[in-house]
């Protein structure tokens, strides 16, 4: 089996930040647009969001893969938000509205009539989640291909994480290549005994025990190695006093920057929200005209 | 020796990284089984890893195990980050942690009892974490919720976690007499 990370150096702006004022930044991204159903802030915050995604300088080749989960999840997200059940975040969109179709909609060919609760006011607001999707979705996906997995430890030990807790992230990413050869092992040799992953027969229950014989001796094989790294570890004294790392981080002016962006973005985010009481779902006077209304 | 439950020490470093990895790594190989009615349901058998590593290692064991072999899994699928879904598969492990302290044989129909309910809990607690959160975030309304993320995430999930999760124990248990570990 092959791993292979998503990340390699593409120079871009982006790898210039530091990666923890790059967190702080799309955290800080996320809980900002949370707060908005206004169009005009999402374009706002969407805009925004591009801009630090094509900064990255990745291909669209390198991230379909992750677009198309996204557009999936939108589409499903939309149809059965917009269309099917007419919802709307709880109370976002006000009950009412003007219907797409008031007089009903007539199936051609078979000729049955019936009544469409649709609403203009539901369509915009498929938009606008389009909007803050897309845009959420443009900041974090590009967080595998752009940050150096080798650095998610220290940052997040940088973040005010403990020390044990970002150890064993960076011990996590040190193993997966180990495990995954000796899944592939496991597999080859389970294999040569006449296992078959492949047979799809039978139900569910039945491939999942399949698993079974791939799943246990792969399990059971690196909790043994886990005992002897944890002696080794004791006896080297981890954990009695803090811990240097490899890479050393360190704050510059692009950072603060980046960070005050993220910040403000939230703590106006708040102020409009909580203070002034804008950025609620809004419907356009040209939408509504559009719509005859 | 007695069990802490909440205690994170260097084995725990350990085994968090090792769930962690072995979480991303099954969940990757095991990606090409789809549920028959569901095409777009990925099937993941993987998900027993932090169950089983919460219920052996304790509550913060399973946590990270879930919570960090999601983000891995993601991160080498290229999938993004989405880190309400990698809190949920963190919650998923960590209250099958919780009975890690009262386990004794693990091979004893209460042990196996007990980690199912457990686990199962979890599955429900973790997935809607993660299905309501996208309620927040998506502003999908709660049938949406209910009906596109958190039926098809627990289902395979509950399924997957109560066949294996046995399976895995009763391993554990010969591991654990035969070494006397």
């Amino acid at each position: 089996m092959l791993v292979t990370w998503r990340y390699r150096l593409r120079n871009g702006l982006m790898e210039k930040f530091d990666p923890r004022a790059r967190w702080i930044f799309s955290l800080a991204f996320l809980f900002a647009v949370t707060m908005f159903w206004d169009a005009r802030f999402l374009i706002f915050f969407f805009v925004i969001a591009f801009l630090w995604y094509f900064s990255s300088r990745a291909k669209w080749k390198e991230t379909r893969r992750g677009w198309y989960l996204v557009s999936f999840i939108l589409f499903m997200m939309i149809v059965i938000n917009t269309i099917i059940t007419g919802g709307g975040a709880g109370g976002v969109v006000p009950p009412g509205g003007h219907l797409v179709w008031p007089l009903g909609v007539t199936l051609p060919l078979t000729g049955w009539h019936f009544h469409f609760g649709l609403t203009w006011e539901r369509l915009w607001f498929a938009i606008c989640q389009v909007l803050r999707i897309a845009g959420i979705s443009a900041i974090f996906l590009i967080i595998p291909y752009t940050m150096d997995p080798r650095v998610y430890g220290v940052t997040f030990r940088g973040l005010g994480l403990p020390d044990r807790f970002a150890y064993s992230m960076e011990l996590a990413f040190r193993y997966v290549p180990t495990l995954a050869r000796d899944f592939s092992t496991t597999l080859d040799a389970q294999r040569a005994r006449g296992y078959e992953i492949e047979r799809v027969k039978g139900g569910i229950v039945k491939q999942i025990i399949r698993i079974a014989p791939l799943v246990v001796p792969v399990t059971m094989n690196s909790i043994l190695t886990g005992e002897d790294v944890t002696n080794a570890m004791d006896l080297r004294c981890f954990g009695t006093r803090p811990r240097t790392w490899l890479v050393k981080l360190t704050y510059h002016w692009q950072d603060i920057f980046l960070i005050i962006l993220g910040i403000g973005m939230l703590v106006v985010g708040i102020v409009a929200n909580y203070i002034f009481h804008i950025g609620g779902f809004w419907v356009p006077e040209f939408w509504l005209r559009m719509a005859g209304v | 020796m007695q069990k802490k439950s909440w205690k994170f020490g260097t084995r725990e470093v350990v085994y968090s990284a090792i769930g962690a990895a072995l979480y991303a790594i099954l969940s990757l190989a095991t990606n090409w089984i789809q549920l028959p009615s569901a095409g777009n349901v990925s099937f993941r058998p993987a998900v027993v890893i932090p169950m089983f590593f919460g219920v052996v290692f304790g509550p913060i064991v399973g946590f990270i195990a879930g919570f960090l072999g999601n983000i891995i899994s993601d991160l080498i699928a290229g999938y993004g980050l989405w880190i309400w879904w990698d809190l949920g598969n963190g919650i998923m492990g960590m209250l099958p942690g919780l009975i890690a302290v009262w386990m004794t044989t693990y091979r004893g129909i209460k042990d196996i009892m007990w980690a199912e309910i457990f686990s199962a809990l979890g599955v429900l607690l973790g997935m809607g974490v993660a299905s309501v959160s996208e309620m927040w975030v998506s502003g999908a309304d709660v049938n949406t919720v209910i009906f596109a993320n958190f039926i098809p995430a627990i289902v395979p999930d509950l399924i997957n976690g109560l066949i294996l999760l046995p399976i895995l124990m009763v391993a554990y248990a010969a591991i654990v007499q035969r070494s006397g570990r």
